[in-house]
């Protein structure tokens, strides 16, 4: 791009090496409003990754300068402070102190604040200014500070920190074109903010700083603020990814710990009460409280909503809609992807001669495909709901007063965020454990969150209970309290094995929590729906791609080899392909469940992911059944027999299957997912092995009970 | 500022909803005093308690916080008294 002379040239001089323009870290307390300020000033230039080894979303965005000059900015996680407690926030520290390798460390730094708030949030700002990089203070939420009271004088701020500082309102798209020109800048004014750091301490921190500048080749002003830092975090969460600290500074610091421990002096807290007095010194200078503070509008609605009582009751009635919706909102679209679903197999049924190709693509693409889309609409509603609770701030709210249930298996409230998250997908669910500072305490939620029930067993469900009841004379309700039968036992085994693992494996003094209680919103409806959007997208590419193919794969396998008799019965045919052949192979280990071979073709095609079962048994059923039409998989189901004739799906077989489902581990991504967040095989196969293993018990009970009961 | 003689400690899940009082104290596990601390809850702080009894729900410089039944029971605060504030 070409600039105007008079302002490319005098920045030539400035930066040195070839030109390239600053790269910008976004950092900011939760909840300030950081990723509606990089939305508005990205746009949709945004690459969304992930930190290697760690599955921390890694968001680049571009802005562009006055000038038009590309601009990248870095959005990284929420955090109260540097010093790091959990994954997310070491992930913050360690790119802004260039201990990353993947990432480059930020020339430039965008501290986003919730002015309404501005003591809290000005911590981490103080901390950064150590870093002595050119700062942009952002003063977000500046309607929810007036609103509020409080008159807050940016030209003070500014004069105090010698930074530029910036009022904004990033929802209204307030103060954007001014931090834009900030930005634009080549020359951006360095803190001149000085705080004393308390005598004692200073020998500490010369010593570590020098160790730092000479062993882990940091600039001095760098290894200041390092060292400033590793006095209050003491290096104790790593992430895998980043560089590690040398060895002898590592020593360094432990001596002088040892050594204060030794006198019985608690250095952090005094490091922290300094910092805070610094800034309560500024905060009288540059906020003017027009009145005393009465109960806001969040404070009203919480008084009814986190209420020992009402709370309970709005928290039933938000779970009871979200069933609600599930079970017979999403009929009418499900029927209507149905109906044009089975139209179009007739069509190619009817349009195509008869052979090999013809049987693929009604049984193998159409059949398979269609089995999963139908689910589209109540995974879009699932969706819809965490997405509603998580933005209007309610979320946090069901995790207090869930904090006390969760007290008794020996968890704490935030536990209940990805627990909840996890009735949508685990997925997401287990990367909202981040914000749970205790490693054990996140691990054993890792390790129960899968057992909650995720939309991919709705299918699954589904399918049972279509199978199980005859749709005409069962009432509805049956069938919805079957389902939430499966929804209950879910939760239950979380909780209980969440409640084992707290006593056994992860033994741990008793969990402390602080949460914030974000102040209430309004939905943000265009995010949700993009949420929703992206999730329906990887939801119908995956069943366009994966499992698409392994239906194809499927439809092959089950019909390949064939039988030498060509007048065979499609039993017959089945049975002697290498699907039938490897069935067989798993039928003794699964025979005392009440499950045949065939259904162990879809248990193991299944362990991709749990809706792939769905699309599996209409590959195999389909394959089987007599007359050419594309029939339901239900109807299939109900007529399959086992050689002695004796019906395969009987209820009892049903209901077994279904509850191998809630506790079975059959999902890779997950398996991916827990194997990246924990960085060790251990944890992700200790859990196939946990779940599966439980699921083969619990059933092997069920049938056997059942059996003898006479079912 | 006139104070009574002495004013009783207790433990910030003992303070009465609706009720100010000062921290005085905090114990207990070393990172998430720090925490604490540098959310805003460190010594000297006021904090109005909102509701709650096993889970605490409190008012520290213009935040709400919610503290569970083991971390309310290290802070230590101490009951303003009337009008103080
Ligand atoms: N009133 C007001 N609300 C804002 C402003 N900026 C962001 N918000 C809202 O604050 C909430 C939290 O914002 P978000 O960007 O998710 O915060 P993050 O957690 O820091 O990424 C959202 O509901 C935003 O709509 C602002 O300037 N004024």
């Amino acid at each position: 791009m070409k600039l105007p002379p008079h302002i490319s040239l005098p920045e030539k001089k400035r930066v040195a090496g070839p030109e390239r323009s600053p790269v910008y870290a976004m950092v900011g307390n939760p909840n300030c409003g950081k990723t509606t300020l990089f939305n508005a000033l990205t746009g949709l230039r945004q690459k969304v990754g992930n930190y290697p080894g760690v599955t921390i979303e890694k968001k680049i965005g571009e802005a562009y300068s006055q000038h038009g000059r590309p601009m990248k900015v870095i959005d990284l996680p929420g955090a109260y402070s540097l010093a790091a407690r959990s994954p997310d926030e070491a992930v913050l520290r360690d790119v802004l102190l260039g201990r990353r390798a993947d990432t480059p460390q930020p020339d430039r730094i965008i501290c986003v604040v919730d002015s309404s708030n501005l003591e809290r949030n000005l911590y981490l700002v103080h901390q950064i200014l150590d870093l002595g990089r050119p700062v942009i203070v952002v003063l977000n939420m500046m309607d929810v500070a007036t609103t509020a009271g409080h008159l807050i004088d940016p030209k003070k701020l500014e004069e105090s920190l010698g930074v530029t500082v910036i009022p904004c309102e990033a929802v209204h798209h307030k103060g954007l074109v001014e931090l834009r020109l900030a930005m634009s800048r080549a020359d951006l004014p360095l803190a001149r903010h000085r705080w004393d750091v308390p005598a004692p301490i200073a020998p500490a921190v010369a010593d570590l700083q020098a160790s730092l500048v000479q062993y882990d080749t940091r600039s001095p002003l760098v290894a200041r603020a390092e060292a400033l830092l590793l006095l209050t975090d003491f290096d104790s969460v790593r992430v895998a990814g980043s560089t590690p600290l040398s060895s002898r500074t590592i020593e360094i610091l432990a001596s002088w710990r040892k050594r204060w421990e030794g006198e019985g002096t608690d250095w952090s807290a005094t490091l922290i009460r300094s910092r805070y007095e610094a800034i309560n010194r500024l905060c009288a200078d540059v906020i003017r409280r027009t009145r005393e503070q009465g109960p806001s509008v969040s404070d009203r609605i919480d008084a009814v909503l986190v209420h020992s009582i009402f709370g309970w009751l709005f928290f039933g009635a938000v779970m009871a809609a979200l069933f609600f919706s599930i079970f017979t909102l999403a009929e009418y679209p499900k029927n209507w992807i149905d109906d044009h679903m089975t139209a179009l197999g007739g069509w190619v049924q009817g349009s195509m001669a008869v052979g090999d190709l013809r049987d693929l693509l009604t049984h193998g693409v159409i059949d398979g495909v269609k089995g999963i889309v139908v689910f589209l609409p109540q995974i879009l509603i699932l969706f819809f709901f965490v997405g509603l609770l998580e933005s209007t701030g309610y979320m946090a709210r069901a995790a207090f007063l869930m904090d006390r249930p969760m007290s008794k298996v020996g968890l704490h409230g935030k536990s209940f965020i990805p627990l909840l998250g996890s009735y949508a997908c685990a997925i997401p669910g287990i990367m909202a454990t981040r914000t749970i500072e205790n490693a054990k305490d996140r691990l054993v939620t890792i390790l129960v969150a899968p057992l909650m029930s995720c939309s991919a067993r709705l299918p699954v469900y589904l399918l049972m209970i279509a199978t199980l009841l005859p749709s005409t004379t069962v009432a509805t309700t049956t069938k919805v309290g079957l389902m939430l039968l499966m929804y209950a036992i879910g939760t239950l085994g979380a909780f209980g094995f969440a409640w084992l693992f707290k006593r056994t494996l992860f033994k741990s003094a008793p969990p402390l929590m602080i949460m914030e209680l974000p102040p209430y919103q309004r939905p943000r409806l265009p995010e949700i729906t993009r949420q929703m959007i992206e999730r329906a997208w990887l939801f119908l590419k995956n069943a366009g791609t994966i499992i698409l193919g392994i239906s194809i794969l499927l439809w092959f396998f089950s019909t390949y080899p064939k039988h030498p008799d060509p007048s065979a019965t499609p039993d017959a045919q089945i049975a002697y392909s290498l699907a039938g052949r490897a069935g067989k192979i798993l039928e003794p280990v699964i025979k005392p469940l009440g499950f045949d071979w065939r259904i162990g073709v879809g248990l193991v095609t299944s362990f991709y992911a749990r809706e792939v079962f769905v699309s599996s048994m209409a590959v195999i059923f389909g394959v089987e059944s007599k007359d050419d039409n594309t029939a339901a998989i239900r109807d299939a189901l109900r007529s399959a027999k086992w050689p002695d004739g004796a019906v395969l799906f009987t209820p009892l077989v049903c209901f077994t299957l279904m509850v191998y489902y809630v506790f079975a581990m059959q999902c890779m991504s997950t398996v991916a997912v827990v194997k990246r967040e924990t960085n060790s095989w251990r944890w992700p196969l200790f859990q196939i092995a946990y779940m599966t293993g439980t699921a083969w018990v619990v059933c092997f009970v069920i049938y056997q009970t059942g059996r003898a009961l006479g079912f | 500022m006139s104070r009574p003689p002495f004013n009783a400690r207790m433990p910030l899940c003992q303070l009465a909803a609706g009720a100010t009082a000062r921290i005085c104290e905090i114990t207990g596990d070393e990172s998430f005093v720090q925490r604490l601390r540098e959310m805003g809850f460190g010594e000297a702080a006021l904090v109005t308690k909102i509701s709650g009894s096993k889970t605490s729900l409190c008012h520290v410089n213009g935040t709400r916080l919610a503290l569970n039944h083991d971390a309310a029971m290290s802070v230590l605060v101490e009951l303003l008294p009337l009008g103080a504030r």
